[in-house]
């Protein structure tokens, strides 16, 4: 290759100066990106992918800085810069496209003057109509008609945004773009949309790319080469082929390993099967009459009846995009959000009509574990608070000292160590540690039903198998019921009995896993499976690329019936 | 983790790590210590000059008139002297007395109002945000409409239609202007809070209203509510101090603002009996910048970004 490379990090460390010592966030990188090139940053957050990219930038957060190393930019030496070289060097020579980046849209401006603002501060005041045949250009090289030129940011759908902040960054063809997460917050449909506009319009301006994530699907369907980071160590780098046939690194297998496919082995190791707790009740755990919900004039769930005995434990998995009113539905099941029509009867009674009694009871036997384990407990206490006060609570406790074993025992059961973990605060423990203290305390209050309603797409890649497998746990040690709200099909697989795929608050086909994801019916259920980034190189997303037209298909969604499966005893949907 | 661990460290670091160390203890800011020091200091002249100094010196006719602090002269050109060392006003009643009694009574109508005051906002914000529906309607207009009512104008009209009003009394009616903006405060952070995880995790512990509300929320408020304290003892300070200086104020109780409102109404500032309105004046800023201290100081405590690293 004749060209210099894009970037050429050498020896690059970064430091942040704390109260304990100096951190270390980056440790001896050593990089090079060649023209044209996609490169992507994988590894969990705090492994310094963004501090990295950051770092090229020159936007380091206060009080990080470069220890040592140099990053040359295509001959320019970044380090050297003055701030106002810098300046003029963003943007033009580097964009980034930062994480959540269509919030980062001004939402008083309309798009044309935003994409317009990065012209003016480098080349100056141009003329007008100059400055609208530029804008028009980069608008339709991401794939936007021109009138998106006059819309405001709220007029637009999160696809559509994230579209413009990558044309805000392509706008004065920079040698590379830095793309952090830029797909996190989307659904799949649109983010293989996103992803695809991405990688074409880095082939049309050949410039470098990086792409920082976690997703090893996403990284093998959008990059050249894979860059696997580690605590600030880069601990594997290779072309996308060799990592993903060939991981050397444990940390690499760990990671290609802990993507569930649908198909292929499971993560789960089903040992026993319990029973479910003994039920006085000869009434069905949950059963919906014709529930619907309302939203002013939207209707977020068509009316649905279904019933789940609860005498052998299941899992019900609901899938869906955002939107698809399956968190409405875990949140009518849990008492807290009303139905506009229709009854939920936990073991024959109305849940929104009962006594203080039957509602502590109820509350007892219905638990939930939420998608952000984050803001599950309560800053200002110590996270075994949590664990201590429902099982007292509900009158489970014997003496303080039980209470304690119980906690331990639970902790245990989910692979913390109850002696570092229970006394500490919760900002003090990792994501994944905080949702399986969820699992835990749902776990000591031994439940008759548990509602998870995306329980790890906030926890990073390489836990999410195990959390999981401690929630297949609940049902498969301890016999509870579980109703698996997600929005991956690949878990929904794994784990479920019995799925639900919603769709615009209608239930488009529901059956046994098997059939419904391992062979999709329905239009919609296809699009979604289609959707998914394969860790594998051969079936590629780009194959279908040219067929790939999620529009037709979801138009074909909307004329297509519910298609029912095969039907499993213990549970019955009936569309209403 | 840490690199250089043998390394002598410089001057510019071992100060580095001195920040640090104090960055660490948020409680340990000197912005509040000294506001603390400020209004304890104004606590202890009330309290250590009861036993110093003799109170009675406050009642009119107890001193001799208009004498000026030690080591001045009046226009008459007599000299302070030690027996009255702040000097005295013209009514005969000695300055030093005067500020022993006068400053707590300030503080201390300012403390009151804003307790009262801050009682009655976390009781409304919580009703207001946690019961929802037409409790937070009527709260939340009762609120905005009391908020545009300029309070001095009032608190005038009430305190002349009184006549004597005791401090008590002051600080209750200041109480029914300051509870406002702690309500509308307290109301939007229980509405965002209500969403939190952590408080729909109480829901499905089982836990009671009350439980949630006192509980769960309130720990967390605390530094919300220590804020707005301190900024609504302020707003009670000058309102109260801004009534008796027009003389609404009670009518034999000496404070700051009375001080100074005999002061104007005497002709002080003609006749060159500076001490007698500055030192009340001066008392009132050590105040003020006491509380405004207090609150940059809980500013950086509770909101860690404020704290600088060097």
């Amino acid at each position: 290759m004749t060209d210099k490379p894009v970037l050429t990090l050498r020896d690059l460390s970064i430091e942040f100066p704390t109260t304990k010592g100096i951190v270390q966030a980056v440790k001896h990188l050593n990089l090079t990106i060649e023209k044209g090139r996609r490169v992507g940053f994988i590894g969990e957050s705090g492994s310094g992918k963004t501090t990295t990219a950051l770092a090229v930038m020159q936007m380091l957060a206060e009080p990080g800085r470069v220890a040592s190393g140099t990053i040359d930019l295509a001959g320019v030496d970044v380090l050297a810069l003055s701030e106002e070289e810098m300046r003029l060097t963003r943007l033009s020579r580097i964009a980034y496209i930062p994480q959540g980046a269509m919030n980062s849209l001004n939402p008083v401006m309309r798009i044309e003057p935003q994409l317009w603002d990065g012209i003016i501060a480098h080349e100056g005041t141009l003329d007008r109509a100059e400055l609208k045949r530029r804008s028009d250009e980069a608008l339709a090289s991401v794939g936007l008609p021109t009138h998106t030129a006059q819309l405001y940011p709220h007029e637009l759908s999160g696809g559509m945004k994230q579209r413009v902040c990558i044309a805000l960054g392509i706008i004065l063809n920079p040698d590379l773009i830095i793309a952090d997460e830029p797909t996190s917050a989307l659904d799949v449909v649109t983010q293989r949309q996103v992803m695809q506009t991405l990688k074409d319009i880095q082939a049309k301006i050949g410039s470098g790319l990086i792409l920082i994530g976690h997703d090893m699907g996403l990284m093998a369907q959008s990059v050249d080469e894979l860059a696997v980071l580690k605590d600030g160590e880069l601990v594997e780098h290779g072309t996308v082929q060799q990592i993903i046939e060939n991981p050397q690194h444990p940390y690499t297998q760990d990671l290609i390993s802990s993507v569930p496919l649908v198909g292929g082995d499971s993560f789960l190791n089903p040992e026993r099967n319990a029973d479910a707790p003994r039920r006085d009740s000869s009434e069905p755990l949950l059963r919906f009459e014709n529930v619907r919900k309302d939203y002013g004039d939207v209707t977020a769930l068509h009316p649905l009846s279904f019933t789940l005995e609860g005498d052998t434990p299941q899992i019900i998995s609901i899938v869906g995009q955002s939107g698809s009113g399956k968190s409405t539905m875990g949140s009518i099941m849990l008492g807290f959000n009303p139905p506009s029509q229709g009854r939920v009867l936990y073991e024959g009674r109305d849940i929104y009509g009962m006594t203080a009694a039957q509602s502590l009871e109820f509350r007892k036997n219905v638990q939930a574990v939420f998608q952000d384990p984050y803001a599950c407990f309560n800053p200002f206490y110590r996270v075994n608070h949590a664990l201590k006060f429902p099982f007292k609570q509900f009158g489970l406790a014997k003496s303080d000292a039980h209470t304690q074993q119980a906690m331990e025992e639970a902790c245990a059961a989910v692979g913390l160590d109850p002696d570092l973990v229970l006394s500490r605060y919760p900002h003090q423990l990792s994501g994944g540690q905080r949702q399986r203290l969820i699992v835990a305390r749902a776990l000591m209050l031994s439940p008759k039903l548990l509602i998870a309603d995306e329980p790890v797409s906030m926890v990073d890649a390489s836990l999410r198998a195990t959390i999981l497998s401690n929630i297949y746990d609940l049902k498969d040690k301890y016999g509870i019921s579980i109703l698996y709200i997600t929005h991956d099909l690949a878990t929904a697989y794994h784990v479920s009995d019995y799925v639900m795929v919603l769709y615009k608050g209608h239930v488009v086909e529901a059956g046994p896993p098997k059939e419904v994801i391992g062979a999709p019916q329905h239009p919609y259920t296809q699009l979604l499976i289609d959707s998914i980034p394969w860790p594998d190189l051969n079936r590629s997303w780009g194959q279908g690329g040219s067929g790939w037209d999620p529009a037709a298909q979801e138009a074909a969604a909307a004329q297509t019936r519910t298609v029912l499966r095969g039907d499993i005893s213990g549970f019955a949907l009936t569309q209403g | 983790m840490t690199s250089q661990d043998n390394v002598p460290m410089t001057r510019a670091e071992k100060q580095q790590a001195k920040r640090l160390k104090r960055f660490d203890n948020p409680w340990m800011n000197p912005k509040l210590l000294w506001g603390l020091g400020l209004l304890l200091a104004i606590v202890a002249l009330g309290l250590l000059g009861r036993i110093f100094w003799d109170p009675d010196l406050v009642f009119t006719g107890s001193a001799p008139l208009k004498l000026p602090p030690v080591g001045f002269e009046n226009l008459r050109r007599q000299e302070g002297i030690w027996d009255y060392p702040l000097g005295t006003d013209g009514g005969g009643r000695d300055m030093l007395a005067m500020i022993i009694v006068g400053a707590p009574n300030t503080l201390f109508v300012g403390l009151l109002a804003s307790l009262i005051g801050m009682s009655i906002g976390i009781f409304l914000g919580f009703s207001a945000g946690f019961l929802g529906g037409r409790i937070d309607d009527t709260i939340r207009v009762l609120a905005d409409v009391m908020i545009t009512i300029p309070p001095l104008l009032i608190l005038v009209v009430f305190q002349s239609a009184f006549g004597d009003v005791t401090l008590t009394m002051m600080a209750l009616l200041i109480a029914g202007f300051v509870w406002q903006s702690p309500t509308r405060l307290i109301r939007a952070q229980v509405l965002s809070m209500k969403q939190s995880g952590y408080v729909q995790m109480a829901q499905l512990s089982g836990a009671s209203t009350g439980h949630i509300m006192f509980r769960e929320m309130l720990p967390n408020l605390v530094p919300y509510l220590f804020g707005s304290f301190i900024a609504s003892v302020t707003t009670s300070i000058v309102t109260a101090v801004g009534l008796e200086v027009l003389g609404l104020g009670p009518q034999r109780i000496p404070t700051l603002g009375r001080t100074i409102y005999e002061a104007i109404n005497a002709g002080a500032l003609i006749q060159n009996l500076w001490w007698w309105w500055g030192i009340p004046t001066l008392l009132l800023a050590v105040i003020f910048i006491g509380l405004l201290l207090i609150n940059l100081g809980l500013d950086e405590v509770s909101n860690p970004r404020l704290r600088k690293l060097s």
